[in-house]
């Protein structure tokens, strides 16, 4: 079982939460899960993209009904 | 008064600035800083560039403070919030009623393998100005080949700066009439971290004919022998010449509370009164902190300003406002945003590379006369205000 890291990236417009996310994926190993919060509307796209791009597997992707986005990623493609 | 004797730890941007508010006004002000010269760190993209001098963007700290500012050439190696003093490395105790925290960004060139070789073989334009200039000249001495940008982690200092390093090195080689391509390696899904100004940017490498850039690219180690530089996925860039930006980490001073600096060592803020953690009589500004915004000198600009209205008693807040300049050769936009709004959509002009120049030019005089140049400073913020801009762009 990989282990479960939380990446808290409300509030946070620039440089984003991508900057976060990138920071949590370097310490990660395969198998484990992050989940971001994250307010930046952008995120949606992006958090779609890099993990589409960069080969990792995007398990959920919700926003609540105060903005709040959450996204869960397994960590796949690390070699 | 209680808070008559003001401590400030840093002689870059914001402490200069913030002291001599301070002392302007009678407030009985020490800085203590660790270096006796200050230097404009955008420079050090003229410098590996261009070739342009160091001396020219350094100065003494000293001939940049107020008469009234007692200045210390020591390191700051604890600061004791509880007591309300700091410990410098010769062990001299200072006594402060308020305390204002400038002290930078430490740069870290360890966490990633291959990284410290790699800037004493190229330079590169983060660390110092001598580095600085290592970098012009392996710039100047490629004759072919490729030259690469990586950014391994995007809580950096000036975030289009890796993309002026782009801009600048690919402009040096087309006016060289080099075969020289620049590749800038970035761990983002778009060229920038916001997608509609990464149009933009795309839109104008492309445009270079020498620029490539790879996305969603996370730099896992440098392989100096191999001169490759190796993806967390496994895959790899080759290169002739490489500057890797370097990690970015908290100030190194031991804090009492420990709890007030976060895991990277950044001081915690409140994002607006940039009070650290719950005390009154303690305030960080600039790149130290953890406020979530860009790491520019805009932000300790308006930081020092907040901090000198609240010492004075005011309410003043910090919006999270950033400015951050991206240039070319002769063109530049502005990144500009604040805690409530994401960066503006830009267009690239020849008069906002003018401002640009305009700015540097005013570098060192509104240091040392932050008021005289508010004016000029409050009119572009309102002119350029992110809330006004919003989508019509600029
Ligand atoms: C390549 C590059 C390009 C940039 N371009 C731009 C730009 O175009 N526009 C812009 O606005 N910003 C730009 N920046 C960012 C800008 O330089 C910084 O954001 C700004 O200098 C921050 O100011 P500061 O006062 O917080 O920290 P600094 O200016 O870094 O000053 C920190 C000071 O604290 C001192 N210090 C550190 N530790 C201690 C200690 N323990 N004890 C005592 N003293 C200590 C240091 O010697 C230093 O003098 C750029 C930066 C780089 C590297």
């Amino acid at each position: 079982m990989g282990e479960k890291k939380l990446v808290d990236a409300r509030g946070m417009a620039c440089p984003g939460p991508i900057a976060k996310l990138t920071r949590a994926y370097r310490e990660a190993k395969n198998g484990d899960i992050i989940e971001v919060l994250a307010t930046d509307q952008g995120f949606v796209a992006d958090v779609k993209s890099w993990t589409e791009s960069t080969g990792n597997k995007l398990v959920e992707l919700k926003q609540d009904s105060s903005g709040v986005i959450r996204a869960v990623i397994e960590v796949t493609a690390k070699k | 008064m209680a808070e008559n004797r003001v401590l400030i730890i840093g002689g870059g941007s914001g402490g200069i600035i913030a002291a001599n508010l301070l002392a302007e006004e009678g407030k009985k002000v020490t800085l203590v800083t660790d270096s006796p010269v200050h230097f404009f760190q955008p420079a050090n993209l003229f410098i590996a560039f261009r070739g342009e001098p160091p001396e020219k963007y350094s100065r003494s700290v000293n001939s940049l403070l107020h008469q009234n500012v007692e200045l210390i050439l020591e390191k700051v190696t604890k600061l004791d919030l509880e007591n309300r003093f700091a410990i410098t490395e010769k062990n001299r105790k200072l006594d402060y009623d308020v305390v204002v925290v400038a002290a930078g960004a430490s740069l870290d060139y360890d966490s990633l393998p291959g990284m410290r070789e790699s800037l004493n073989r190229f330079g590169d334009y983060y660390s110092t100005p001598q580095s600085a200039v290592r970098l012009w000249e392996t710039i100047r001495g490629l004759k072919k080949g490729k030259f690469v940008i990586g950014v391994p982690d995007l809580i950096i200092k000036c975030p289009p700066a890796p993309h002026k390093g782009t801009f600048l090195s690919a402009s040096f080689f087309k006016k060289e009439k080099r075969d020289v391509s620049v590749e800038l390696l970035y761990p983002s899904p778009h060229a920038y971290t916001e997608a509609e100004l990464a149009r933009t940017i795309e839109k104008k490498m492309e445009e270079f004919g020498n620029i490539s850039v790879r996305t969603s690219f996370l730099i896992d180690s440098i392989d100096v022998e191999r001169k490759v530089v190796v993806g967390m996925n496994g895959e790899e860039v080759a290169y002739d010449a490489l500057a890797v930006i370097p990690f970015h980490k908290g100030p190194k001073i031991e804090i009492n509370p420990a709890d007030a600096r976060d895991e990277d060592g950044f001081i915690k803020v409140d994002k607006n009164k940039l009070s650290i953690s719950s005390y009154d009589d303690a305030y960080a500004i600039g790149d130290c902190t953890n406020a979530p915004t860009s790491k520019t000198g805009v932000a300790a600009h308006l930081g020092a300003f907040t901090v000198w209205r609240r010492i004075r008693g005011e309410n003043a807040v910090y919006t999270g406002r950033t400015n951050c300049p991206m240039i070319t050769d002769n063109e530049a936009i502005f990144v500009i945003s604040d805690y409530e709004n994401k960066p503006v959509g830009q267009r690239f002009s020849k008069l906002k590379r003018l401002m640009e120049d305009l700015f540097v030019s005013m570098y060192f005089p509104s240091l040392m006369h932050p008021r005289k140049f508010e004016p000029i400073f409050n009119a572009y913020f309102e002119a350029t205000e992110p809330s006004v801009l919003g989508e019509r762009g600029w």
